[in-house]
């Protein structure tokens, strides 16, 4: 009887697998296979107890009064930060632009329309303030200037 | 109410001047974070201190923080990751001063794995594969020793350790595949032949 060509799975892809870090769909390919291909099973198998020694490879216990000197040293750290550093002025008004750019993000329309009342009003008092409408050019003197360059 | 408060909450209380913020945050991440330096620097001692100037580090860099793009436990576990590789390349450029016909094994350590791998009852489980899986991480390129530890310790998503290494899943992939498959060549060799 003739046998289909198998394509067995990369060991990457059975550890991908394993770990569930592959799509759906895929898993649900390579599940098929590895009920009919004992090879793929054997490497799947080997990967599977190479994870379960890499767990047992526990940590060093710290003591809870070690932990709790730590936090002191931190929190004394903290305090003195807190006083000494201008960090938090920056960051609030960091978080004044960062408010005001979520609501312009979230509500465009009110926010263009903000800005042009904003833009007219200031443009308005620019200009009655230093008196740029006595510094612009009259028509006149416009088509003046532009006989002189051509 | 406080220990509710979502981590991003509390970066927020940190950042707006509230140091409780940081005692709740450090009480929350301080076994991560030592879990991490632990696995990487392999020695509780240089764990320990590195965990006490990753928090620090967090803690001035807090600002940097942004939510949208990751989680904060994905944030600190980066932080933490970054500093005890740091302290880890420190260490192995001193002990290959000291001990240049060493370089690559670290036999003066041996000694101290029997004390770590002890598992809460007390006994010892595992002893040679563990050794063996310990000399293999530590010596893994920095990239697959970093993986491997966030992966299978701290159970990030490979695409969370892409992001935060700016590389593409696919190099996560394989660098997650490669540190498991020395492991699982080293494990087959059989332990303590060092």
């Amino acid at each position: 009887m003739k046998r289909h060509a198998i394509r067995h799975y990369s060991e990457e892809e059975l550890l991908m697998h394993i770990l569930g870090e592959e799509d759906p769909e895929g898993s649900a390919i390579i599940s098929a296979h590895l009920e009919e291909c004992p090879e793929c099973r054997v490497i799947l198998r080997e990967y599977r107890q190479v994870l379960e020694d890499i767990h047992c490879w526990r940590v060093d216990e710290i003591s809870e009064a070690a932990w709790q000197e730590q936090k002191e040293r931190l929190m004394a750290f903290v305090q003195n930060d807190g006083k000494t550093s201008f960090r938090n002025f920056w960051v609030r008004l960091g978080g004044v632009f960062s408010q005001t750019w979520d609501y312009a993000m979230s509500h465009p329309l009110p926010t263009l329309g903000y800005i042009a009342v904003a833009v007219a009003f200031a443009s308005q008092r620019t200009i009655s303030i230093f008196r740029l409408d006595q510094m612009l050019p009259t028509t006149g003197e416009v088509i003046q200037v532009l006989k002189l360059v051509l | 109410m406080d220990s509710l408060k979502s981590d991003e909450d509390l970066v927020d209380d940190i950042l707006g001047g509230i140091e409780n913020g940081f005692s709740q945050l450090y009480d929350r991440y301080r076994r991560p974070v030592y879990s991490i330096a632990f696995r990487i620097v392999q020695n509780s001692e240089d764990a320990y201190d590195a965990s006490q100037e990753i928090f620090i580090r967090a803690y001035r860099s807090l600002d940097s923080f942004d939510r949208r793009k990751s989680r904060f436990y994905s944030w600190i576990c980066r932080l933490a990751a970054n500093y005890a590789i740091d302290c880890w390349r420190l260490r192995r450029r001193r002990a290959e001063t000291q001990f240049p016909e060493a370089s690559g094994s670290h036999p003066l350590r041996i000694p101290a794995l029997v004390d770590a791998i002890r598992s809460p009852h007390g006994e010892l489980e595992n002893k040679e594969k563990v050794q063996e899986i310990w000399r293999c991480v530590d010596a893994l390129p920095e990239l697959q020793k970093k993986v491997f530890v966030l992966r299978y310790f701290q159970e990030l998503k490979l695409e969370e350790i892409a992001e935060m290494e700016n590389c593409s899943l696919g190099t996560v992939k394989t660098s997650l595949y490669r540190a498991t498959q020395t492991i699982r060549r080293a494990v087959k060799r059989g332990g303590g032949q060092s």
